[in-house]
């Protein structure tokens, strides 16, 4: 009987197809998401039913931690800038060129404005680790800061929708607070960060 | 497609013509591939990848020139009133219309699963539409007490939403029925 020769096959595989695959996906990935922003503090937002997206752009946001700590954002740096003039001439302030880069550049910020300038002119790693004591929600003095970062920066862009994320475990008081001097100033209208969930759930 | 290009030694011993060698147009995609993933994994892990949805409130304006006899009037009978404890508890209560000898008032307390403040709601818009008529919306009433948390008022946002309930208001437990709950649960009113 005559040996049968198995043939042997090269183990090289076409990794065209491959390589498809994974450029489309990248492709994909790129597309459709959005850089993490850092984070200054950690927020597990509630779920809810609710279905409407956040806007792109345009957004002023408070976020409040879970010991009730209130931070504030932009995410336009030109209005960001543009808040920043209002802080000196209504504060008092005076900032260099560098603090006022710094200052554009801060994604979420929570202090007494007149701390702001000692922050600022850390560097960005210390930035990065600065614990922030969160906004001066307390008025006595007659200081609103919290109202009036949002008068001055809806005058400075006035299409800015009010976002506000909170901590599940944040209590009423602290958002209260917030919704007071946004009600202060005029705005009644606001939209609660959630997660998705089914009604079921 | 992708083999590498290893030179066939041996087969061709025997011809001494020169030939220029016929360079295969396959390339190696294995690298690329390698690269194509780390970029993948790079990307899932620096970006987020869907957008937190937002639950839109409006209240009503600050305006203190409305005076009192302005603000439209409820019968308390078309209403309920949920106050938000601590715990995750939710106090809920009917207000009477009148204050008789039957006045009967009952206060419950519950949890904001599908299973508690959701029956409660649709109990109280059945009871609502067979007291008055069929159109007659409920209206609740959202106290939060300042020692819930974000979460509940959330969630009491979310089953208004659910339940398809379309007048609702969120207040302050300014109510003296509220203060009297608050003494009883033993939880600060303010």
């Amino acid at each position: 009987m005559p040996k049968v020769k198995v043939p042997r096959k090269s183990t090289a595989i076409d990794m065209t197809a491959m390589c498809d695959v994974a450029f489309l996906l990248l492709t994909f990935f790129i597309l459709t998401t959005k850089f993490r922003p850092q984070e200054v503090v950690q927020i597990d937002i509630p779920s809810s039913t609710a279905q409407i997206p956040i806007p792109d752009r345009d957004i002023m946001m408070f976020q409040i931690s879970p010991e009730g700590k209130v931070f504030f954002g932009l995410d336009d740096q030109n209005t960001r800038l543009k808040l920043l003039s209002r802080l000196e001439e209504g504060y008092g302030l005076k900032f260099t060129d560098d603090q006022k880069d710094a200052f554009r550049l801060a994604e979420l910020w929570g202090m007494d404005i007149r701390e702001l300038p000692g922050y600022l002119s850390l560097d960005a790693n210390g930035r990065a680790n600065y614990q922030h004591p969160g906004l001066r929600i307390d008025t006595t003095g007659g200081e609103h800061q919290l109202e009036d970062l949002i008068l001055w920066s809806r005058q400075e862009n006035n299409n800015l929708r009010i976002a506000i994320k909170a901590d599940k475990t944040t209590e009423y008081k602290a958002f209260d607070a917030v919704i007071e001097a946004l009600q202060n100033r005029k705005v009644n209208r606001f939209n609660l960060i959630t997660s998705a969930r089914s009604a079921q759930e | 497609m992708a083999e590498m290009n290893i030179p066939e030694s041996g087969a061709k011993k025997g011809k001494k013509k020169v030939r220029s060698k016929k360079a295969s147009t396959r390339v190696d995609l294995t690298a690329m591939v390698d690269l194509g993933f780390l970029l993948i994994t790079f990307f899932m892990l620096a970006t987020t990848f869907n957008k937190p949805k937002t639950m839109e409130v409006v209240k009503p304006p600050k305006d203190d020139k409305v005076e009192e006899k302005d603000i439209p009037a409820i019968k308390m009978s078309k209403t309920v009133t949920l106050l938000l404890g601590n715990n995750d508890k939710v106090y809920w209560y009917v207000s009477p219309d009148e204050i008789t000898e039957e006045t009967a008032f009952v206060l419950d307390s519950t949890d904001y699963g599908p299973s508690g403040l959701r029956k409660v709601i649709q109990r109280r818009v059945e009871e609502v539409h067979e007291q008055w008529t069929d159109t007659t919306n409920l209206f609740v009433m959202i106290k939060p007490l300042p020692s819930s948390r974000y979460k509940n008022i959330v969630d009491v946002l979310d089953e208004m939403t659910i339940n398809d309930v379309k007048t609702y208001a969120i207040l302050k437990p300014n109510d003296p029925v509220d203060s009297l709950v608050c003494v009883k649960v033993g939880q600060p009113r303010k």
